[in-house]
C-alpha cells in the first residue's frame, strides 16, 4: 500500500489552509524565514499563526436544530465555502434503523433538512440523500422522518440501487477493492450528518462510522477490525462539512436503541471539516476522550485529521 | 351479453392483480387496500371457520353477497367473477382449439368436483388445510405470489437492468424512467424469492394447461368452490329458455365451456351452467335467452349418488388422520418458526388456507411456504426463515392480510414481545467465539431496546501475538424474540453462527426454556 501517495492528497481547500499558515508563518518569522530565530520567537509565531488558522469546528448548543445549524455556518463563514453554485451535492445522513426520531437512532430530520435547505441557498444544482439502512429501507426512510423533511427541502431521496455500486480501489490499510456507491463518488460535494450514538463495538458511532451507510457488501466485516477500516474510511471519503447530530444522543444499547430512557437531549452541533477532531469532541457527550477510540487514534495516526483537540481551533456557541 | 361478462371479467382480474400488486409494504404501517378482497369472498373460508372454530371474522361476512348471487342468479361468480376462471378463459383462447360438441354436454365425470367439495368440507370440520390446497382463489393468489408473479419480475428487471448494463445512453434514457415506473407501482421493492416457487408455479401452469384437453377442466371436474355454489345455485330463478325456433345445430353446445348441455343432450344443467351467455350468442335462429322463471328441479340436479357420497366423506375423514400421523405436532421442527401471531399450532393449522397473502407482504421476504416442515396437514403454510429475511422488529402486515385468523392481529407492543423462537450462538463457528475475531454483527443488529445480545469482555492474542479485547457475545434467553435479524446479518454466511430455532416460543408454554426467567423490566 502506497501511504506517501494517500497523505500527499490534497484538495484545494486543504491547500489553501496549508498555504495561508505557511504564509502567515513565513510572515511572522521575518524577512528571511532562513535566519536563526530563537525558540521563544518561534513559539510565537506558532501562537500566532493558530490564532489565525480557520476554525476547524464549531460547536453549537441550545437551539434547535435548524437554528444551532445556521449559527455553525456563520461562524465558519457561511455556506458558500463549503459548497458553491452548480454543485451536485450528496447530503449523508444516518437513516440506519426503522426508529422515531426521539429514538435517536437516525439523524434528526429537521437537521436533514436544513442542511438540504443551505446547499440549496449556496446555489446547488442538485442535492441528493440516500442511506443504506441496516432495516428494511422503506420502514427507516419513513420512520426517521428523514425522506419527507428531506423531500420537502428539495432534495432527491432514493433507496439505494443495487446496480449503483462499484467496485473501487479504497487503497486502505484493511478496506481494498470495495464496492461504493457511485452516486457518492460521482458528485462536487458531500456532506456527512452523522448521529452520535452509543454502539456496542466501536463504543461510539459518528462520523466516521456513518460511511459505513455509502458503502456496499459485506460491510459486515468491517466489524472485525474497526480500528483500521473506519480509519480508511475517514481517508477515502473527504467530506466538504461534517455535522454531527448531538440534538439527541443514544447512550446505551446502540446504535438501534428503542428505550427512550437512553436517549439525553443535547441540542447539540459540532459542525465543521474535521471529522477526526468532530468524533473527538463528540466523544465528550458521553464523558470520553478522543484518544479512547482506537480508531480515532488510528485516523489521526494516518493522517486523516486531529485527535488531540489542544492541537486545533475550534469554538463553542451558546445558541438562543 | 357476453361482452359484458368479458368486461367484467378483465375488470375484476384487473382488481384482483391490483390488490396483489398493492399486497407490499406502502410506506405506512397499515395495509391500505382490502387486499384479501377476493379470499373475504369465498362463502367456504367463512362456513369451515364457522364449522371446525365456531368462531365468526365479521369481515368474512362478505362473502355472504357470494352466497345471495348464487342463491338468486346460480354460479355467477365462476363465469363473472373468478380470477381462476378468467384465467382459464384466456388460456382457453391461447390454445384455440375446436370445440367438439360432446365437450358441451354433460359428463358423467363432473360429479368428481362435489365429492372433493364434500371431502374439504368434512376435513374442514378439524382443519382448513385440505380446503387451502383446493380453495380456487387461494390456489391463485398462492401461485401467482408465489410462483408466476415472481419470475414474471425476475423477467422484467433483467430486461431493464440488461438495457442499463448494454443499451446506449438513448435507450436508458426511455427505459429507466419506465422501469422506475414499474418499481413504483407494479413490481416488489426487491426481487421475491420463494422456496417452491416454481413447483407451486408449474402447478398452476399444469392447471391452466388442461384446458387443451377440456375448456374450464377445473371448473368441471374438481372445483370445490364451483361445486358449492352449484349446490347453492338450487333455488336460482335465472334459467335458460327454449323456443321452438331450435333446429338443433349444436352450436349452442359447442360454445359451452362447462359442460352444461344447453340445448341437447338431457337438457340445461344450472348446476353447470356459469352464465357465460356463449350459448345465446351462438345460436343462429335466436332460440335462446337467459330470462327469470319458476326454478325447476330438473335444471338443478346434481348426480353424486349416495354411494359416491359416502365415499367422499369418508376420504375427507381420513384425510385428517392421515395427515395428523405426522409427529410434527408432537415434535415440531425445530426451525419451523410462525410468524408473530400466529395461534397455537392446532388452531393454527385448523385456520390456516395457505392462500400465502402473509409471504407475499412480508416486509423482508422472510415467511416462506413450508414443505413438510409442519407435516403434510401445514403444507405451504407461512415459515419464517431467518436467512432469507428477519422479523422485522415494528412491522405487522403479515397479521392484517391474514384471510382466517391464523395469525391474529397483534397491537404493536404486544408483537414486539411475541416471541418466536430463540438465538443459539453456534461457538464453533462464531468469529469470536471460535477465532478470537471481533464481530459483534448480531450485537449491533438486535433490535429489541435492551439488547437480548450482550457482550462478555476477555483479552485474546491476535496471530502476531499482541493482545487486544475480545468481545464475546452471549444471548440473553428472557430478552430474545426469535425476529432472527441475528441470523439474517452473520458475516458467516454459508451456515450462519447465530441461527433462531422455535424454542421458547410464547404460544406454546410447554416449550418454555427456562424454569424461572429473570424479569426484566
Amino acid at each position: 500500500m502506497d501511504r506517501s501517495d494517500r497523505t500527499s492528497g490534497m484538495d484545494r481547500r486543504r491547500f489553501l489552509k496549508v498555504a495561508t499558515a505557511a504564509a502567515a508563518g513565513v510572515a511572522f518569522a521575518g524577512v528571511n524565514p532562513l535566519s536563526a530565530l530563537s525558540a521563544d520567537k518561534q513559539a510565537a509565531a506558532k501562537q500566532a499563526a493558530a490564532a489565525q488558522a480557520p476554525l476547524v469546528f464549531v460547536v453549537t448548543r441550545g437551539g434547535t436544530p435548524y437554528k444551532n445549524y445556521a449559527a455553525a455556518l456563520k461562524a465558519l463563514g457561511g455556506i458558500s465555502k463549503f459548497v458553491t453554485r452548480g454543485d451536485v451535492v450528496v447530503v449523508k445522513p444516518n437513516i440506519g434503523w426503522d426508529r422515531t426520531p426521539a429514538q435517536a437512532a437516525t439523524t434528526d430530520p429537521t437537521l436533514v433538512a436544513a442542511v438540504v435547505g443551505s446547499c440549496y441557498q449556496a446555489g446547488a444544482k442538485k442535492v441528493k440523500v440516500f442511506d443504506y439502512p441496516c432495516n428494511d429501507p422503506r420502514r427507516t426512510y419513513v420512520r426517521s422522518g428523514i425522506a419527507e423533511a428531506a423531500k420537502n427541502a428539495g432534495a432527491e431521496v432514493s433507496f439505494m440501487d443495487e446496480r449503483k455500486y462499484k467496485r473501487v480501489d479504497m487503497k486502505g490499510t484493511v478496506l481494498k477493492t470495495w464496492p461504493v456507491y457511485s452516486e457518492a463518488l460521482d458528485c462536487d460535494r458531500i456532506i456527512n450528518v452523522p448521529i452520535a450514538k452509543q454502539h456496542g463495538s466501536s463504543r461510539l458511532t459518528m462520523s466516521l462510522k456513518n460511511w459505513m451507510g455509502v458503502i456496499g457488501d459485506p460491510r459486515g466485516r468491517l466489524h472485525q477490525d474497526f480500528d483500521h477500516s473506519l480509519a480508511d474510511l475517514g481517508h477515502f471519503f473527504k467530506p466538504s462539512l461534517t455535522v454531527l447530530d448531538a440534538t439527541r444522543i443514544l447512550t446505551a444499547n446502540g446504535p438501534q436503541g428503542g428505550d427512550t430512557k437512553d436517549v439525553r437531549t443535547l441540542n447539540t452541533l459540532v459542525v465543521g471539516t474535521d471529522q477526526v477532531a468532530i468524533d473527538s469532541y463528540g466523544t465528550s457527550f458521553f464523558g470520553m476522550k478522543g484518544t479512547q477510540l482506537g480508531y480515532l487514534v488510528q485516523a489521526a495516526r494516518e493522517g486523516v485529521g486531529q485527535v488531540d483537540l489542544s492541537k486545533v481551533r475550534y469554538s463553542v456557541i451558546d445558541v438562543a | 351479453m357476453a361482452n359484458v361478462r368479458r368486461i367484467s371479467q378483465v375488470v375484476f382480474i384487473l382488481i384482483f392483480l391490483f390488490l396483489l400488486v398493492q399486497t407490499q409494504y406502502q410506506g405506512r404501517d397499515e395495509i391500505g387496500y382490502p387486499v384479501r378482497l377476493f379470499l373475504d369472498l369465498d362463502p367456504l373460508f367463512v362456513g369451515l371457520l364457522l364449522l371446525s372454530t365456531f368462531s365468526l371474522k365479521p369481515i368474512l361476512l362478505l362473502s355472504l353477497i357470494t352466497v345471495v348471487v348464487s342463491l338468486v342468479l346460480g354460479r355467477f361468480f365462476c363465469g363473472w367473477f373468478c380470477p381462476f376462471g378468467t384465467l382459464h378463459n384466456a388460456a382457453r383462447e391461447l390454445v384455440r382449439r375446436p370445440r367438439k360438441l360432446e365437450h358441451g354436454l354433460y359428463a358423467r365425470a363432473q360429479v368428481w368436483k362435489y365429492a372433493v367439495l364434500v371431502a374439504v368440507v368434512v376435513s374442514g370440520l378439524f382443519s382448513m388445510s385440505v380446503l387451502g390446497v383446493m380453495d380456487p382463489l387461494s390456489l391463485t393468489v398462492r401461485s401467482i405470489s408465489l410462483g408466476i408473479g415472481p419470475s414474471l419480475e425476475l423477467i422484467v428487471r433483467n430486461a431493464f437492468d440488461g438495457l442499463y448494463v448494454h443499451a446506449p445512453a438513448w435507450v436508458t434514457a426511455v427505459s429507466e424512467p419506465v422501469y422506475g415506473v414499474l418499481k413504483d407501482y407494479v413490481l416488489a421493492f426487491s426481487q421475491p424469492h420463494f422456496l417452491q416457487g416454481a413447483f407451486l408455479g408449474l402447478i398452476f401452469v399444469g392447471l391452466l394447461a388442461l384446458n387443451v384437453t377440456k375448456s374450464r377442466f377445473w371448473c368441471r371436474y374438481v372445483c370445490p368452490l364451483g361445486a358449492l355454489l352449484a349446490v347453492l345455485s338450487k333455488p336460482a330463478a335465472l334459467r335458460l329458455g327454449t323456443t321452438g325456433q331450435c333446429d338443433r345445430c349444436g352450436k349452442c353446445v359447442r360454445s359451452c365451456p362447462t359442460g352444461a348441455s344447453p340445448a341437447l343432450g338431457d337438457g340445461w344443467r344450472k348446476a353447470e351452467c356459469i352464465y357465460c351467455w356463449n350459448c345465446v350468442e351462438a345460436c343462429p335462429t335466436r332460440a335462446l335467452s337467459f330470462g327469470f322463471a319458476r326454478p325447476q328441479s330438473k335444471d338443478g340436479r346434481i348426480d353424486l349418488s349416495r354411494r359416491n357420497f359416502v365415499w367422499s366423506l369418508g376420504a375427507g375423514l381420513a384425510a385428517v388422520p392421515l395427515m395428523r400421523i405426522a409427529p410434527s405436532l408432537m415434535r415440531p421442527n425445530p426451525r419451523l418458526i410462525r410468524p408473530p401471531g400466529a395461534r397455537p399450532e392446532e388452531e393454527f393449522l385448523k385456520r390456516c388456507v395457505k392462500c400465502s397473502e402473509c409471504m407475499r407482504v412480508c416486509i423482508t421476504n422472510g415467511l416462506q411456504p413450508t414443505l413438510m416442515e409442519a407435516g403434510v396437514e401445514g403444507m405451504w403454510s407461512p415459515m419464517l426463515v431467518p436467512r432469507i429475511g428477519y422479523c422485522e422488529y415494528s412491522c405487522t402486515l403479515c397479521e392484517q392480510v391474514c384471510p382466517t385468523g391464523a395469525i391474529e392481529r397483534l397491537d404493536l407492543a404486544t408483537k414486539r414481545k411475541t416471541v418466536i423462537g430463540l438465538a443459539f450462538i453456534d461457538k464453533n463457528r462464531c468469529l469470536p467465539h471460535a477465532m478470537s475475531v471481533n464481530c459483534a454483527v448480531c450485537q449491533e443488529q438486535c433490535p429489541t431496546p435492551k439488547k437480548a445480545i450482550v457482550f462478555k469482555e476477555t483479552k485474546a492474542r491476535d496471530a502476531n501475538g499482541s493482545e487486544f479485547t475480545l468481545l464475546l457475545p452471549y444471548v440473553v434467553t428472557e430478552l430474545c424474540i426469535g425476529c432472527g435479524i441475528c441470523e439474517n446479518k452473520c458475516p458467516v454466511v454459508d451456515q450462519p453462527a447465530i441461527y433462531v430455532t422455535n424454542l421458547n416460543e410464547s404460544r406454546s408454554p410447554s416449550r418454555a426454556l427456562l424454569l424461572a426467567p429473570k424479569s426484566t423490566s
